[in-house]
């Protein structure tokens, strides 16, 4: 699906160029600032006013795709190209329980999601901050964070972007794991979110702790979140121009930093509820700038993220259903390759329901199912078949009913498909029937292992970082 | 008729139309108490009417506030001298509002900033990485009975504590009520730290701004 031609395309592309070298970025951190001044950019304070052709070199310099590798290579993702990568919702303070009950996220649930998050097949990453784990001390718990996903899943985890501290210690904390800090280098086994502040600002904690990664040679998805309306133009021409300059701001300075660091051109862009000021992450025009950023960033030749199971719904409810297939299908239809906050996220990204992740993780298995398109090949065009069957008959006890429904069709994990009567005899919503289901999959993870000297030489890393940060 | 015109050029957020006319009533020596109540205060009174029913928008809200204080501004001293020698001298409170430090995102605030205004309060607004030392200046500058702290992120919550705790031992915290808000900030943690109220919207802060005065 595309949203814009390849006129449009070049008219974004060169306004962005313009608000790049005309209004420049603000840069509150001052070796950003500086790395781009080394390399010729004229910077005035914390305003660094780009090259266009600079930008177009250094992104040029970023890998069209890479491959983040697991702690089991079954889960390595190949991130770009034809490629769709599910990874969890990330950050919501909140749970929301079955019910309506909304409550601080804890600890507790941050691990039963992640062992969920482990388990489900359709979901290609572990995920980063799960849920903000409100029981422990924010100034270290990414360290405990971290350490779960290495812990308890072998998908790729991401890591942290709080400040130089934060990236140093998931590179210590990673390299035993994959063979030393050398090989991180080779291969790149975390990815990061990394984003902008609207309009036109990157700050100094997620700046330093790019700049971090990215000489580590470790991905990150640099990612805008503009709000139509309020932090950026209520034109979406206007959203997406504003987007895309502050998207390649950050991956010129990751270039600058290192040529080849693997980036994401990342969109978070919604709207703006014009009436009471709140964000709107899911609605007709979030959607439309999902495809419009898979545009943009095949424009740049790079992997691109936008999307989510996204609504502005407080429950699991209908409005949950339909605004998550709408943001999770048009990503996917457009070409993203990375979506995050594919599953669980209620009330824009402030909310965390278990429920909602396995309803999330259902559209995730339909879509990865819609994506692969129809097959058609002698075998699926099934001639012989429809010959042997003829008209009148059907085809339920043919061997190639038996030998292909099961690549063909799907089978859902939640969506009822009983009858009326069947139906009635429990009459269970989807949000009792996901209730049951995620205690299901939390009772079916089965622990990976994490080799014991691993994880006493991490957890030993971890106790002398906290005396450190918490002193 | 100059008091149709000033409502009209709030309700349009018209601020150099409010210039012009506030300027005009100083020049002729119209009756400044007047143009505000009768004039400006009443363009935004309609303006909250019509955000109500769903006919206004944010912006309106916002651009109405912006050319309601350029208003009061120019009209201040005029003002404050009629209603003294009036023997009037009520404000319907003041706040200190600001984003709390270490925390760049002020949209939240300054739409609350704008609805208080629209409101009819006093809103002194101090800007977004504010430490607890500038919101207590001010406050007491300015005499406030209300300072709000606004935070958006998880990791900036605790300077809403730091506010809270920095008021306490400066003996000020009696003097002020303190309110809080911002996407990760619940009921709950301001009753923790000691807040005398948190909103969710900006419509219910100026509810709990009313509430408290």
């Amino acid at each position: 699906m595309k949203a814009l031609d390849e006129e449009d395309l070049r008219q974004i592309h060169e306004t962005s160029l313009r608000l790049l070298q005309e209004v420049g970025i603000e840069i509150e951190y001052g070796p950003a600032v500086k790395a781009l001044e080394d390399a010729g950019m004229r910077a005035k304070g914390q305003r660094v006013f780009f090259d266009p052709s600079y930008v177009e070199k250094k992104v040029a310099q970023a890998p069209h795709d890479f491959t983040l590798y697991a702690r089991d290579p079954r889960h390595n993702v190949h991130i770009g190209g034809d490629d769709v990568a599910f990874v969890p919702g990330y950050g919501a303070p909140f749970v929301i329980e079955a019910g309506g009950t909304r409550r601080p996220s804890t600890w507790e649930d941050y691990l039963k999601l992640l062992k969920v998050a482990h388990t489900c097949a359709d979901l290609d990453l572990s995920g980063g901050m799960l849920v903000e784990p409100n029981d422990l001390d924010d100034r270290t718990r990414y360290l405990d964070a971290l350490y779960a996903h290495i812990r308890y899943s072998t998908k790729v985890p991401m890591g942290s972007s709080y400040g130089v501290p934060g990236a140093r210690d998931t590179v210590e904390l990673l390299a035993p794991v994959f063979g030393g800090e050398e090989a991180l280098k080779e291969k790149p086994v975390v990815i990061t979110l990394i984003n902008t502040i609207s309009p036109l600002k990157l700050d100094a904690r997620q700046t330093s702790a790019m700049m971090e990664y990215a000489r580590w040679k470790q991905a990150m998805v640099i990612a805008s979140l503009v709000m139509a309306g309020s932090t950026g133009p209520a034109t979406l021409a206007g959203a997406l121009a504003l987007q895309n300059a502050e998207v390649l701001a950050g991956i010129t300075l990751a270039q600058t930093v290192n040529p080849g660091t693997p980036v994401v051109y990342g969109s978070a862009s919604s709207i703006t509820d014009m009436h009471t000021g709140s964000v709107s992450v899911a609605n007709a025009e979030s959607a439309l700038m999902n495809v419009a950023t898979a545009q943009l960033a095949r424009f740049y030749g790079l992997p691109s993220r936008a999307g989510g199971g996204l609504t502005d719904s407080k429950g699991v409810d209908g409005q949950a259903g339909y605004e998550s297939c709408l943001m999770l299908m048009s990503p996917v239809t457009a070409g993203i390759n990375f979506i995050l906050h594919t599953a669980g996220i209620l009330q824009y990204w402030l909310c965390m329901s278990f429920e909602k992740f396995i309803m999330d993780v259902e559209i995730a298995g339909m879509l990865r199912r819609f994506k692969k398109s129809i097959d058609v090949n002698e075998n699926s065009l099934a001639l012989d078949v429809i010959k042997h069957v003829g008209p009148g008959g059907h085809f339920l006890t043919q061997v190639h009913t038996k030998q292909n429904h099961k690549t063909e069709m799907r089978k859902p994990m939640l969506s009822d498909r009983q009858s009326f009567e069947g139906w009635a005899k429990t009459r269970l919503s989807t949000e009792a029937q996901a209730t049951a289901l995620w205690k299901k999959t939390l009772d079916a993870y089965q622990d990976p292992g994490l080799d014991e000297s691993q994880q006493k030489q991490m957890l030993s890393y971890i106790e002398s970082r906290k005396k450190e940060i918490l002193k | 008729m100059i008091l149709d015109e000033l409502k009209q050029a709030v309700m349009d957020g018209d601020s150099d139309q409010v210039k012009e006319l506030c300027q005009k009533v100083l020049d002729e020596h119209l009756n400044p108490v007047e143009a505000v109540e009768q004039g400006l205060i009443k363009g935004i009174e309609e303006i909250g009417r019509l955000w109500t029913e769903g006919e206004m928008f944010l912006p309106d809200v916002m651009m109405g506030a912006d050319s309601l204080k350029i208003g009061l501004d120019i009209l201040g001293a005029e003002l404050s001298k009629a209603k003294a020698a009036a023997g009037d001298t009520t404000s319907k409170g003041k706040i200190v509002i600001g984003t709390v430090k270490g925390d760049i995102h002020d949209i939240g605030k300054n739409i609350v900033s704008a609805m208080m205004t629209a409101a009819g309060l006093d809103v002194y607004d101090i800007g977004f990485d504010q430490g607890a030392e500038v919101f207590a200046d001010k406050a007491e500058a300015i005499g406030a009975d209300i300072i709000g702290a606004s935070a958006l992120l998880t990791t900036t919550m605790s300077e809403q504590k730091e506010l809270v705790e920095y008021l306490k031992s400066k003996g000020l915290r009696s003097k002020y009520k303190v309110i809080i808000g911002g996407g990760p900030t619940t009921q709950g943690w301001a009753d923790e730290i000691g807040a005398d109220g948190w909103a969710e919207t900006a419509n219910d802060a100026v509810t709990l701004c009313y509430k408290l005065l």
